[in-house]
């Protein structure tokens, strides 16, 4: 079969190397499966883009005209239109509704178009999860200004102003009062395409977990794993710190969300990877869905290295046809995909934001992220993880001091506003909460942060002037916890001595 | 089981930023199987989980940790590797040269001497005087009195910048001893302790090469002229691969000052050379001792694999082994194939290098193929960034477009990065007085191509008097309508306008930039960047003028085309 393959284009915030990743990944998996892959991709600075991942490359722009020419050349049998990111995903869901695809008889793979647009359309979602019963917050559709000034006095405050269909949420913003909405969303209704807007009861304060899960065409569903955000709800998941695995849940939790998202899933009829993104209240057992992103996503390509599960691989596979217990697990080499991955250690990942070139840029984070890269380190704990990843990040800051606070010239007063407004410097002002006497409940009161996270941050604070050096070992990354043999050269360092280390290679 | 194989770590760049993006990790994961491909066991350390090369099964070992001394120094003595590779990782990987070797640590390729006297500024001065290269005069400071001093010497507008700082940041031209005082605070602040350049700036061509060498002969794989003049970041300015306007002369000059470059530094591997052409001279604006970010666009676009190359550079091969000599790198005319023996790779296109005796005449005759590299930013995400391109990068990804012609290239290269005309509204310009006799020749061609112009004042007034149409629009503070209503009622199909010294006139610039960021209308802040635009209007009139072939459908055409 040949299979046309497009890629995300430049590298912009919202979408980064990260489909460059699962591009590769399943340009790849398609041809050991003896497909051959057209790809067509605007950016030269990939590995996607060498000639050999694909069978017939064009560097050619990602417009529907230059789409239309590939595939009038090529005629390939097929789309796989889930690993371009939203950038491929839109392209896709344009050659579809010119009827392009259907003129030169091109089928679409994996999860089904319609699926993708049930998803995606705000209100086609909803409706379907009334049908199956799961929650999604109150909103209401605006396709004109005059709607959404009608919807002012309805909405509870604050509410989400934001487009279906962007990347990385452009155009979305917060809005605390009457009238608020209308300025953030006049400007969303430009940039979205179609021009819609949903206004949406905020969530401000809950805790935001995401699940990463596959189905097959069988309809055999797996959870890869699932993500828990530092940053509670109301922060762009992209510009938020997150844990894999979640570290705050009771096992109740976890499995109330579990079932949801494969239920979801189900009802989407999803043929591949899908992201699930759900709001739970901190103080109770409610939850709401709050979005689902039937493709290969940035949180997939997180997933896949917290786990060393290759998503974009095995959603290729499964987008022509093979079933999940047909196919292999490369890390242990023994098991097959249908297993779910086990994690023995914690992953934090914390996202790299451009505000040292931009001095002057707003570095509030909110629904729009503004990320444009994120570093991932993986330990025992969530302490030295995190820890790790601020170490890694590559800015001013190498540990939990931030030079702004040092010495304590700046008001207590600010502190606490930079504590309770996210920012990129959030992570660096709680911890200086701490460092200046507050508890764990003063600080919970302004961010709002789960005080299992906050509590670990106050003891690493105390413990900021020991200096006890262990000797360094390296663990395995094997996808199962060490439950089966497994070859995987994917490795972590860690402090302090333990049973299961890996040697060294032997000279 | 297989004998055992000397390990070797390549590091890699960390998280993706302004600066330092996916580019790198092509090049650690080319970097990786070229190691592998002659026989070493080749592992990564890295701690960006949405690339490549931390995929486990990119390299034959992975250890996702930060790209720090200390966690380098930890996975190097568990592995017992013979030696880390600093090249390809960014400026992240090769800072790490110098504190590897002082831990005793081999660093393979460049030297981390040679590192030292690539990027320190008074070695680097000493350098250049004695191979009789040509630099910007100017000067490393440690005080305002002694800039000031400099740049009464040297002439304004100079370029001042923090030394051992990347990106471009806290850079700033200045006209005047005025705006000297002004950002020289800004410019001490970002490396406090380190000394600030002053450098004259001179507004000619740019152009840029990344070289491969073995420490002797130097294979210069292309030369690639900037769209944008000097002033504007090379990550944020377009680049055509051919050059469209150097002459030969020029382009031998700058290979052969490549060539020279390396030797004298004792170059293994990967360079990057940025030139400035200025009354018929080549000035070296700056020196890049590693992989840059156009390795990638360079290589797909000459069939040459660079990283692969380099890195067998790296471990003791000369060029003159795998079958490449010192010069240029040309796929056209009857240059004897080279021929590399034993290798695990063939490049896409078979060529050779041209002599210096030959070149003048051998790229006259030679047919082309076109590739503009263009930049992409993310402007619509960040609110109140200031969207105009000067000396400090901003932009977060790039787009490549290739073509038979400029002028396709050019076409495809804009439409792939946004900007194309919006609808069928007007051609909004504001310009600078400097750039008033550019706007009226590209004025001139966006109204033969049907488009219709809106100018302020100042601009409009330029236009009239050399008999272009144009819609005179008030600016902000003149009263409704403005050009801002203009702008938000989406009667603007572009946006050309040219930043100024004028504080009160920028001040209203940079809010109608914003204007056109937050409702997706194209905005272009260089004139060098609109008069790219003009060459490709003919082919935005008739997109069809465009070619859609795979990448070695080009080359092939090009090569037949040149052999007949």
């Amino acid at each position: 079969m040949k299979v046309l393959v497009i890629g995300s284009g430049p590298i912009v915030i919202g979408q980064a190397a990260e489909f460059d990743y699962a591009g590769t990944q399943a340009c790849k998996s398609l041809k050991e499966e003896g497909h051959e892959v057209v790809l067509i991709n605007s950016n030269p600075a990939t590995i996607m883009t060498d000639p050999g991942v694909s069978d017939a490359l064009y560097i050619e722009p990602l417009t529907v005209e230059f789409c239309e020419r590939v595939i009038a050349r090529e005629r390939p049998d097929a789309l796989l239109p889930t690993l371009g990111g939203q950038t491929g995903l839109n392209l896709a869901t344009k050659l579809a509704d010119a009827g392009i695809l259907e003129k030169y008889n091109v089928r679409v793979l994996g999860t089904p178009l319609s699926a993708i647009k049930k998803a995606e359309d705000r209100e086609s979602f909803r409706s379907l999860m009334r049908e199956i019963k799961e929650p999604v917050p109150e909103s209401w559709i605006i396709e004109s200004p005059d709607q959404l000034r009608e919807v002012l006095d309805l909405v509870p405050y604050p509410c989400i102003v934001r487009p279906a269909y962007t990347l990385g949420g452009t155009g979305g913003g917060t809005a605390h009062s009457t009238g608020e909405p209308l300025e953030v969303g006049q400007k969303g209704l430009k940039l979205s395409e179609p021009a819609r807007k949903m206004v949406e009861r905020s969530l401000l304060g809950w805790k935001e977990i995401e699940y990463e899960v596959m189905r097959d065409s069988a309809g055999n569903c797996i959870t890869v794993c699932n993500m828990e955000n530092f940053d509670p709800m109301g922060v762009h998941t992209g510009d938020s710190i997150v844990i894999a695995p979640s570290q705050t849940l009771s096992d109740q939790e976890y499995h109330m969300m579990r079932t949801a998202s494969l239920k979801i899933i189900n009802a989407l009829g999803i043929e591949g990877g899908c992201n699930v993104q759900m709001a739970l209240n901190p103080d109770g057992f409610d939850y709401y869905i709050i979005e689902v992103n039937p493709r290969v996503s940035r949180s997939s390509a997180l997933a896949s290295k917290a786990t060393g599960y290759p998503i974009a691989r095995v959603a290729a596979k499964i987008a022509v046809g093979l079933t999940l217990d047909q196919i292999d697990n490369q890390v242990t080499g023994t098991t097959k995909a249908c297993f779910e991955p086990a994690l023995d250690y914690v992953v934090v990942k914390i996202p790299r934001w451009p505000f040292d070139k931009f001095a002057t840029g707003d570095r509030t984070l909110f629904t729009q992220m503004k990320a444009t890269g994120e570093v991932m380190a993986i330990d025992r704990t969530f302490e030295s993880a995190l820890l790790k990843a601020v170490r890694g990040l590559e800015v001013k800051q190498k540990d939990l001091r931030h030079a702004k606070w040092a010495g304590g010239q700046e008001a207590d007063s600010t502190l606490k506003e930079a504590i309770r407004v996210p920012t990129d410097e959030r992570l660096w002002a709680i911890a200086e909460g701490f460092r200046r006497g507050m508890t764990v409940q003063e600080i919970h009161a302004l961010c709002k942060v789960d005080p299992w996270f906050l509590n670990k941050m106050e003891q690493m604070v105390r413990g900021e002037n020991d200096h006890i050096v262990e000797p360094t070992v390296f663990k395995m990354v094997d996808t199962c916890a060490g439950e089966f043999e497994s070859q995987t050269p994917y490795f972590y360092a860690t402090e302090g001595q333990t049973f299961d280390e890996v040697l060294a290679t032997k000279k | 089981m297989r004998p055992m194989q000397p390990t070797v770590l390549v590091l890699g760049s960390g998280p993706i930023r302004i600066g330092q993006g996916i580019e790198f990790d092509y090049s650690c994961v080319h970097c990786v199987w070229a190691l592998k491909g002659i026989g070493y066991r080749a592992i990564i350390i890295n701690n960006n989980p949405e690339t490549v090369s931390t995929d486990f099964d990119t390299g034959d070992g992975l250890y996702f940790e930060p790209v720090t001394l200390p966690d380098v120094l930890k996975v190097v003595e568990h592995e017992q590797a013979i030696g880390v590779v600093c090249q390809f990782g960014g400026q992240t990987a090769i800072n790490l040269a110098e504190g590897l070797e002082r831990a005793g640590v081999q660093v393979l390729g460049t030297s981390p001497s040679a590192i030292a006297a690539a990027e320190d500024r008074d070695q680097f001065d000493i350098l250049l005087t004695r191979l009789g290269i040509s630099k910007p005069p100017g000067k490393a400071v440690r005080s305002l009195a002694e800039a000031i001093e400099i740049a009464d010497q040297i002439g304004y507008p100079v370029l001042i910048r923090p030394s051992f700082v990347l990106g471009g940041r806290a850079m700033e031209i200045v006209y005047d001893a005025e705006q000297l005082r002004a950002f020289f605070g800004l410019a001490e602040a970002e490396n406090p302790g380190q000394p600030v350049l002053v450098d004259k700036y001179l507004l000619g061509l740019e152009a840029e090469v990344d070289v491969i060498s073995d420490g002797v002969d130097t294979l210069v794989p292309g030369i690639m002229e900037h769209i944008e003049r000097a002033g504007v970041h090379s990550g944020d300015s377009m680049a055509v691969y051919p050059t469209v306007t150097l002459s030969r002369e020029i382009e031998w000059r700058m290979v052969d000052i490549a060539c020279n470059l390396a030797r004298e530094l004792g170059v293994k591997g990967l360079m990057n050379i940025q030139f400035v052409v200025w009354e018929d001279d080549v000035y070296v604006l700056e020196v890049n001792p590693r992989a840059s970010r156009t390795v990638p666009y360079l290589s797909k676009v000459t069939g040459l694999p660079m990283v692969t190359i380099a890195t067998r550079c790296m471990m003791g091969e000369t060029l003159k082994s795998m079958g490449y000599t010192s010069g240029l790198w040309c796929t056209a005319g009857d240059f004897a194939p080279h021929a590399i023996t034993g290798s695990d790779f063939s490049p896409l296109v078979q060529g050779g290098v041209v002599p210096s005796a030959d070149y003048l005449t051998q790229r006259a005759s030679q047919s082309r193929i076109f590739a503009v590299k263009a930049p992409v930013f993310s402007f619509q995400k960040l609110a109140k960034v200031e969207p105009s391109l000067g000396p400090e990068m901003k932009s977060t990804g790039e787009i490549l477009g290739i073509d038979f012609t400029y002028e396709a290239a050019l076409y495809k290269a804009l439409v792939a990065s946004g900007i194309e005309f919006k609808g069928e509204g007007l051609v909004l310009m504001t310009v600078r007085d400097e750039d008033k006799e550019a706007a009226v020749q590209i004025a001139g061609e966006i109204v033969a191509s049907g488009f219709g112009i809106a100018a302020t004042a100042g601009t409009a007034e330029v236009l009239r008097c050399a008999g272009i149409d144009c819609l005179e629009v008030n600016k902000i503070g003149d009263g409704e309508p403005n050009l801002l209503n203009l702008i938000l009622d989406g009667k603007v199909s572009m946006l050309i306008n040219t930043p100024s010294a004028d504080r009160m006139a920028e001040a209203e610039a940079a809010r109608i930039r914003r204007a056109c960021i937050e409702t997706g209308i194209p905005c272009v802040t260089s004139i060098d960047t609109a008069s790219a635009i003009m060459h490709a209007l003919e082919v935005f009139a008739a997109p069809e003028k465009a070619s859609c072939l795979r990448l070695e459908e080009y080359i092939e055409a090009k090569q037949e085309a040149n052999i007949r």
